[in-house]
């Protein structure tokens, strides 16, 4: 009872008992909220790694192929059985992305293109969550909507795609206007009726005046004026209507003519109405920040849904040949970790097949690079890629099979020991909270000794002296501990308010989306996590304070009551 | 006073087979505690002090018994040994029937909590804790937690009417800071006795005190002999403490003059 009394008429009464509560409360705290946030990062990321990368991927070296895909793919149901939740094909290879933006730069940008097959390819990795149109999550297709786009890119979808062949429509006009005008002009000079032909101009032009002149009234009547855009476009659009758009001007007979095919104008490539083939690009292509005049920050598109960029991959076989395609961007892919949102591309896998010459001209399959394996939960994923490498073995094969554990391996290995060396050095500052108790209650040992005496006269044990000392230790840390799990998990409830809140008071962006993986901050409360540290820090304090209380139980009554 | 009884023997080389002394002459007065050729001495450094050399006592039970003696004659190194603080160098001390200088820890604990009551000239008080609940230390060092629960008010009881009877029944909930000298010499009496113990030893209790609070404290010690029937040992330097005893033994220079 004493032990109990003593105990806590200690923890009351001294101004520097708080102190060391306060500090074990800092060091628990401060490890809860950091294993907190460090596990709900490294959660994340590797929930988003496995949704990206499959479970199990077994690939042909870069540029490769596998032949038998389908062969392949039989043989890996077959192995896993049970085990498989679905198998897909994709396509995987580096490819050159051009485009011009909307100021009418030209961008080239690496990518990694995959051709992926839209039936299967979303039930292996977390594709279609990351898209960023409603329609294509739930139904997914390379076709470009109409609309349904996020206002945030501007115009986008079919819009963009009638407004920019409207553009284009006029700017052509207008460089036909110009080129009539240049030949009205030259035409003049032929007749020399104008003072402006001067003899320094000996060009070339005027070389080609015998054949230009020829064919100089086979054109259409020139306009004697300008006229606006408007008003040409006007007339041109009647003109069509009218089914008078050819080229009855062209009397000489066309040497080609039986080499070229008519195409009807319903087959014609019009870019209003027709797109070519879809491709799917991470937002971090086409996405960059742009400051107005008022310091607003907003995101600007290189590119939006309805562009069309140009891909130009290489082709497989003993000699790559570059060869490129025009594809239209039908939507985003984001999946918040930049890694992927900066270099991925997704296209049909058979049009990838088809300009990389992967398709068999006698059987018409197609050859692949990847196939990816979903297996079914809580299958021991080294165990099948042990399987599968025994299965398929590389000099056969020469594919290399990993898990996705193995492809992020670096990076899952270096967030892994940072997370230990980070709990090490964390743990160390309950340690110096630790020795902060040891100093503490050595001075009160010192200062109390003539009370020890005094018990041990009254026929207190020595244990009983030691008790007193050990329950204190035991209740500042117990103390200390409590409030750290408390403090520290309302520090965690409200981690992305208080990021928010110093965010504003320094301006300073805590938590860059950009360069991590998540938008805001992750976190996972483990409770052996919380037990564990709780533990550890009460058995810090008892440690502290057993030094301290074993000098208590050794003094010697006589000594300690003469102890001024 | 100083009667023939004062027991006060020299004993010497018969540390073995050590009987209590029982003269036909002292009947009236059986031995409590004695001593038989004790030695104590301490270590300064490298040098060691003899304080102790050879001192032999008999305290009769019941008695009032005085021990004098200049400062460093080793008076108080004799109480704490007497106490069971100390354990001697050589030599025996009897409690009623027993040896109880070379018992274990335990024992001697339960002797020092039950049997007797110790009064220090410092008072000795735990700062910490109220009146109150430093008389009733005793009882919480000898009892378990859930005991001690289970007693509680009785011991409660039993501390207020030792309070009550030491002139303190109003300072129930004072510390020891608010309570002056002999207030809290008369806590230290009242913590003494709570466990009904048979010796006091009162190690200098006037000694920080003036004259009338010191007169105060007399007084109170021997009221309480009186009507509890208690063994007083009290180890003091000055004469005129030792008057109001009935025994007086002289310490001088560590043996009995």
């Amino acid at each position: 009872m004493y032990k109990l009394l003593l105990s806590w008429r200690y923890l009351r009464t001294r101004f520097i008992a708080l102190a060391s509560i306060v500090s074990v409360t800092l060091g628990v705290a401060t490890l809860i909220v950091v294993n907190s946030v460090m596990s709900g990062f490294v959660d994340q990321m590797k929930h988003r790694l496995h949704g990206v990368l499959s479970d199990i991927e077994m690939s042909a070296p870069l540029l490769s192929e596998i032949h038998h895909s389908e062969y392949t793919v039989e043989q890996i149901r077959e192995l896993l059985g049970n085990d498989l939740e679905e198998v897909t094909c994709v396509v995987r290879t580096p490819a050159l992305m051009a485009f011009q933006s909307p100021n009418g730069m030209s961008v080239q940008q690496q990518v990694i293109l995959i051709g992926i097959d839209d039936n299967t390819f979303g039930k292996v990795t977390d594709f279609e969550p990351y898209l960023q149109h409603a329609m294509k999550k739930t139904n997914f297709s390379f076709a470009l909507e109409g609309d349904g786009y996020d206002s945030e890119y501007g115009t986008s979808g079919w819009e963009l795609r009638r407004e920019k062949a409207e553009m284009e429509r006029r700017i052509e006009e207008m460089h036909r206007q110009s080129m009539l005008r240049a030949q009205e002009q030259q035409s003049k000079w032929q007749t020399g009726d104008s003072s402006i032909a001067q003899a320094s101009y000996q060009e070339p032009a005027t070389q080609e005046t015998p054949t230009a002149g020829s064919n100089a009234n086979q054109f259409a009547p020139l306009p004697t004026k300008i006229r606006s855009i408007d008003e040409i476009l006007a007339e041109k659009e009647s003109l069509k209507t009218e089914q008078t758009f050819e080229t009855p001007q062209f009397t000489g007979i066309d040497p080609h003519a039986h080499l070229r095919t008519q195409v009807s104008e319903e087959e014609m490539f019009d870019a209003a109405k027709d797109q070519y083939t879809g491709i799917i690009i991470g937002q971090a292509i086409a996405k960059r920040l742009a400051v107005d005049e008022n310091q607003e920050v907003s995101d600007f598109y290189l590119l939006r849904p309805g562009d069309d960029v140009q891909v130009m991959v290489t082709t497989v076989g003993r000699s790559p040949k570059p060869v490129s395609d025009m594809c239209t961007v039908v939507d985003f892919y984001n999946s918040n970790m930049h890694e992927y949102d900066s270099q991925f591309a997704f296209m049909p896998i058979s049009e990838l097949q088809k300009m990389r010459g992967m398709v068999n001209p006698m059987t018409g399959e197609g050859s692949i690079s990847t196939i990816q394996i979903k297996l079914k939960p809580d299958v021991d994923l080294d165990e099948a890629k042990m399987a599968m490498l025994a299965r398929f073995p590389v000099d056969e094969y020469y594919c290399d099979i990993k898990t996705w554990q193995d492809t992020q391996r670096p990076l899952l290995s270096a967030v892994n020991m940072e997370l230990t060396i980070l709990n090490i050095l964390l743990f160390l500052i309950i340690a110096v909270a630790g020795f902060g108790i040891l100093a503490t209650f050595y001075m009160i040992v010192v200062e109390k000794t003539r009370d020890i005496g005094i018990l041990k006269a009254l026929g207190a044990p020595s244990g009983g002296v030691m008790s007193i000392f050990l329950g204190y230790g035991i209740s500042l840390g117990a103390v200390g501990t409590g409030a750290g799990i408390v403090l520290g998990l309302l520090f965690v409830r409200y981690i992305n308010e208080i990021a928010d809140f110093v965010q504003k008071i320094t301006g300073q962006e805590i938590f860059d989306p950009t360069i991590y993986y998540f938008t805001e901050i992750p976190t996972i409360v483990s409770p052996w996590m919380v037990f564990g540290v709780a533990v550890g820090a009460i058995a810090i304090a008892v440690m502290a304070s057993v030094l301290p209380s074993l000098r208590a139980a050794r003094l010697h009554p006589v000594e300690a009551l003469r102890y001024e | 006073m100083n009667k023939s009884v004062a027991a006060t023997q020299p004993k010497m080389g018969r540390a073995k087979n050590y009987k209590p002394i029982r003269t036909p002459f002292n009947v009236v007065h059986k031995t409590i505690l004695s001593t038989n050729n004790l030695y104590k001495s301490y270590r300064k450094g490298k040098l060691e002090v003899p304080v102790l050399k050879g001192v032999d006592i008999e305290i009769a039970e019941g008695g009032f018994t005085t021990i004098i003696g200049q400062s460093g004659s080793g008076k108080s190194t004799l109480l704490h040994l007497l106490a069971t603080l100390d354990a001697p160098d050589k030599g025996e001390i009897v409690y009623g029937d027993t040896r109880i200088d070379n018992l274990p820890a335990k024992k001697r604990e339960a002797i020092r909590n039950q049997e007797f009551g110790l009064i220090f000239q410092f008072y000795h008080l735990l700062p910490e804790l109220t009146t109150l609940e430093n008389v009733l230390i005793p009882r919480m060092v000898q009892h378990g937690f859930f005991r001690y629960l289970a007693n509680k008010k009785k011991f409660k009881q039993e501390a207020i009417e030792l309070l009550e009877m030491v002139g303190l029944g109003h300072r129930l909930t004072h510390k020891p800071s608010e309570l002056s000298g002999g207030e809290m010499q008369r806590t230290a009496i009242a913590r003494s006795l709570i466990s009904n113990p048979k010796v006091l030893l009162a190690d200098e209790p006037t000694g920080n005190l003036d004259e009338e609070n010191g007169a105060d404290v007399m007084k109170t010690l021997h009221e309480l002999r009186s009507r509890k029937n208690l063994t007083i040992v009290m180890v003091t330097h000055d004469a005129e403490m030792a008057k109001s005893s009935d025994h007086v033994i002289h310490l001088v220079g560590g043996k009995v003059a």
